[in-house]
């Protein structure tokens, strides 16, 4: 059994998501045309062999729930331990906001942290786009002896982010926030590894001062006591989903095959519920090109550069150019769709046209008719 | 626990008319429509239809087929009071175990495992056909007809009754007579190898059958005519659905071009799924130069060539300007840049290097057969592979 124990948040309401967390959280959303976002953080996990990991939710989580079930799809459906989803527990009763940051979604489930049996706790990133070889990042926290190891991206991700800066010694010595473009310092894919003891020091530290940062309180009380912090670059493909262009272009982004090598190596293969599925069908006059095509779906138009998830029926005629479509969509004869972002079971009927730009995609809510 | 009906499946034969398909699985587990494995459709019927209780008899290289089946979880059969049962020929104290020598003698070899189910009636079915059929509509018919036994027939054509066994109908609707392969057909009435028997009466007939050294312990060959010489009530249950038996090369192929069409079954049904075990892959990807018609593609496919009238299982590569008319591509065969894959099986993970070229159109001659290529072969750059081969796991092309 490892010493290592998984945290998910999974409670982040991300308005910039607009429409698509309207009933669903962003480590819910569907990606690349059969998978959610949390996925990654729960295979991630599974790969490594960490089979114990708490989900931190707090409202919109149906279809989460649904969505992870037992557990079982990640060998997490154990007989001790495994998967548990975490609602706010521990919160007083005149809370009703959301969790203001992630210290205080830790604390509001402080009994189930304290109550771990491992010494190290792995903090992941439910709507983070990244297939992490946690392995090794383990390795890396190990072998440097250091209390918290950050996990790195290898280059600068689109829209604001920490970075961190680290010194001759390999340790962490200054944190900047809310950085964009490129500039010194590393990334933060707010991922890290914790011993237990450390986190439960810094959660009662900011209990007790009423901050709810990890990173700007946290953080800050740790470097300045003169924590150890290390850092793991991760190498590969990673993306914080935040906003509705930054959903449209990650899903965009895996229609390249070398950004989706990096998300689904063979050795480490991401793992997703299951659902009953037929090979899909592609017809006479099919055209499918530089597209994503999932199992379970009536091709008999045209694709260019789109996902297609699985239960999508697109008629002879129709005409669809840099698309996602979620589960169970349907797109009559002679609609034409560019950038559109088809929320599931959403349909169009014959001759609509519909025509988003790149950087602003039109996003039809889930069930909608036009 | 006491059940109604319980399955059991004949998966031990080796499917020798498979050849190089068959050399190292059993026919069950044998690749089908992209997603499937030929067993998903007896035990998904199963699961679908309410027999929650399914013993599974092996014996030809069982491997795979054990391991595919696992818990049963695929088809919803992993409940408790009952559940999918792998059932191995085996040894007993004091003797020295035989292998099964016939479907019958299958049977009767595992009585201890349907006794402890105390079930009033059993169902055998066999792992080689693809059909979509309920078998508790079957069960009640069964029942109302107080038979003994139910066999499950299809209306064929009087040319193809030759091929069949055959049931003769008395005037009262039971079968009078079973002919195997009749010259002169008097009937076009073809058993599907569907049965369900009363179990006491059954149990009786499989150790009387057993204590006969002249029978060869079949229950087409032994039970059925026994049963009908003892004047016991044999009804046909009339099935007019998509059956096709995929024990040949050509009506392998012939099946999975049938699912290219949708009407003939429809597997999108969802009020009758057919579960399979499959690993989680990324959606398939068609490339810059992809050309898709016709066709059935399964996730984790990468389509770079032109496809076309084929179907192809997960995680299928098909390389820039390779082209694949007419054909079945089992799970992770690699189909490099410019190769030629035309009215041909391949099977598990074999790669057909760049300008090698498989198989070839219908000529008009008799000569004329689908190519096929084994699991886990190499086809050599530039090598050719005629019209109606067959090539092993193990040979050099």
């Amino acid at each position: 059994m490892r010493d290592y124990h998984g945290i998910i948040f999974a409670y982040s309401a991300a308005p910039e998501l607009r429409e698509l967390v309207e009933a669903r959280t962003a480590a819910s959303l569907p990606f690349c045309g059969r998978y959610r976002l949390i996925d990654f953080s729960l295979s991630s996990l599974r790969n490594a062999g960490i089979l114990d990991v708490g989900v931190i939710m707090q409202r919109d989580y149906q279809s989460l729930l649904d969505h992870i079930g037992s557990g079982k799809a990640w060998d997490m459906s154990r007989k001790t331990g495994g998967l548990r989803m975490l609602p706010p527990f521990g919160l007083p009763e005149y809370h009703t906001g959301n969790y203001t940051g992630t210290m205080e979604a830790l604390n509001a489930v402080a009994t189930y942290i304290r109550d771990i049996p491992q010494k190290n706790i792995i903090l992941m990133l439910g709507s983070l786009c990244a297939n992490i070889d946690l392995d090794a990042a383990i390795r890396r926290h190990e072998s440097f002896g250091a209390d918290i190891t950050a996990i790195c991206a290898d280059h600068t991700p689109e829209g604001l982010h920490h970075r961190y800066f680290v010194g001759d010694d390999g340790l962490v010595d200054q944190v900047r926030f809310d950085r964009e473009g490129d500039c010194d310092g590393l990334a933060s894919l707010e991922c890290y590894i914790v011993r237990r003891e450390v986190l439960l020091d810094l959660m009662d530290k900011c209990r007790s001062g009423h901050l709810y940062s990890f990173h700007r309180d946290a953080v800050n009380i740790f470097l300045n006591e003169g924590g150890r912090m290390g850092v793991y670059i991760h190498p590969g493909y990673a993306c914080a989903i935040r906003s509705v262009d930054g959903y449209y272009k990650a899903g965009m982004d895996m229609l390249n095959t070398g950004n989706r090598s990096q998300l689904f190596p063979a050795d480490r293969p991401v793992r997703t519920k299951i659902h009953e599925e037929v090979s899909s069908y592609y017809g006479e006059k099919a055209i499918s090109r530089r597209s994503l095509v999932a199992d379970n779906c009536f091709i008999e138009g045209e694709i260019e550069d789109c996902i297609i998830s699985s239960g999508a029926r697109i008629a002879p005629g129709a005409k669809l150019r840099r698309c996602i479509v979620m589960r169970g969509c349907t797109v009559e004869a002679g609609a034409v769709l560019e950038h559109v972002i088809a929320d599931k079971y959403t349909s169009f009927s014959a001759g609509t046209v519909l025509t988003g730009s790149p950087r602003l995609p039109i996003v039809v809510p889930k069930n909608f008719k036009i | 626990m006491k059940k109604s009906c319980i399955a059991m499946l004949l998966a031990g034969g080796q499917g020798s008319r498979l050849y190089a398909l068959t050399q190292n699985v059993a026919k069950p587990s044998v690749p089908f429509g992209g997603k499937y494995r030929i067993i998903d459709f007896p035990l998904s019927n199963c699961a679908n239809s309410g027999i929650d209780t399914v013993g599974v008899l092996t014996q030809y290289r069982p491997l795979r087929l054990n391991s595919y089946i696992g818990s049963g979880q695929p088809w919803d059969l992993d409940v408790a009071d009952g559940g999918v049962y792998i059932l191995p020929p085996y040894q007993s104290a004091g003797e020295k175990g035989s292998w099964f020598s016939g479907t019958a003698n299958a049977i009767y070899q595992n009585m201890g495992f349907i006794e402890s189910y105390e079930p009033e009636n059993v169902l055998i079915l066999s792992g080689d056909h693809i059909y979509k059929m309920d078998y508790a509509d079957m069960l009640r018919e069964h029942i109302a007809k107080g038979a003994a036994c139910t066999i499950s027939v299809l209306q064929v054509s009087m040319e193809e009754a030759t091929r069949f066994g055959i049931m003769n109908l008395g005037e009262d609707g039971y079968v009078s007579e079973f002919e195997e392969k009749p010259q002169k057909p008097k009937s076009d009435l073809a058993s599907m190898g569907i049965y369900i028997f009363n179990w006491q009466k059954l149990r009786s007939y499989l150790i009387a059958d057993e204590n006969d050294p002249q029978s060869s312990k079949d229950f087409g060959k032994n039970i059925i005519p026994a049963m009908l010489k003892a004047g016991e009530k044999l009804w046909p249950y009339r099935f007019d659905g998509y059956w096709r038996d995929v024990g040949t090369i050509t009506s392998l192929w012939d099946a999975n071009m049938d699912m290219l069409s949708t009407t003939l079954i429809n597997l999108f049904d969802p009020s009758w799924p057919i579960g399979s075990r499959s690993p989680v892959c990324p959606p398939h990807f068609a490339g810059d130069s992809a050309e898709i018609t016709h066709s059935i593609i399964t996730e984790g496919c990468e389509i770079d060539g032109h496809v076309e009238n084929s179907v192809l299982s997960p995680s299928v590569k098909v390389g820039k300007g390779a082209t694949v008319l007419y054909s079945v591509l089992m799970p992770g065969v690699v189909v490099e840049e410019g190769a030629v894959v035309e009215y041909a099986i391949v099977g598990e993970n074999t790669v057909i290097r760049s300008g090698a070229h498989v198989g070839a159109p219908p000529d008009g001659t008799d000569a004329w057969g689908v190519a096929t290529c084994g699991p886990d072969i190499e086809i050599r750059g530039g090598a050719l592979v005629p019209a109606a081969a067959m090539i092993y796991t193990g040979e050099e092309v």
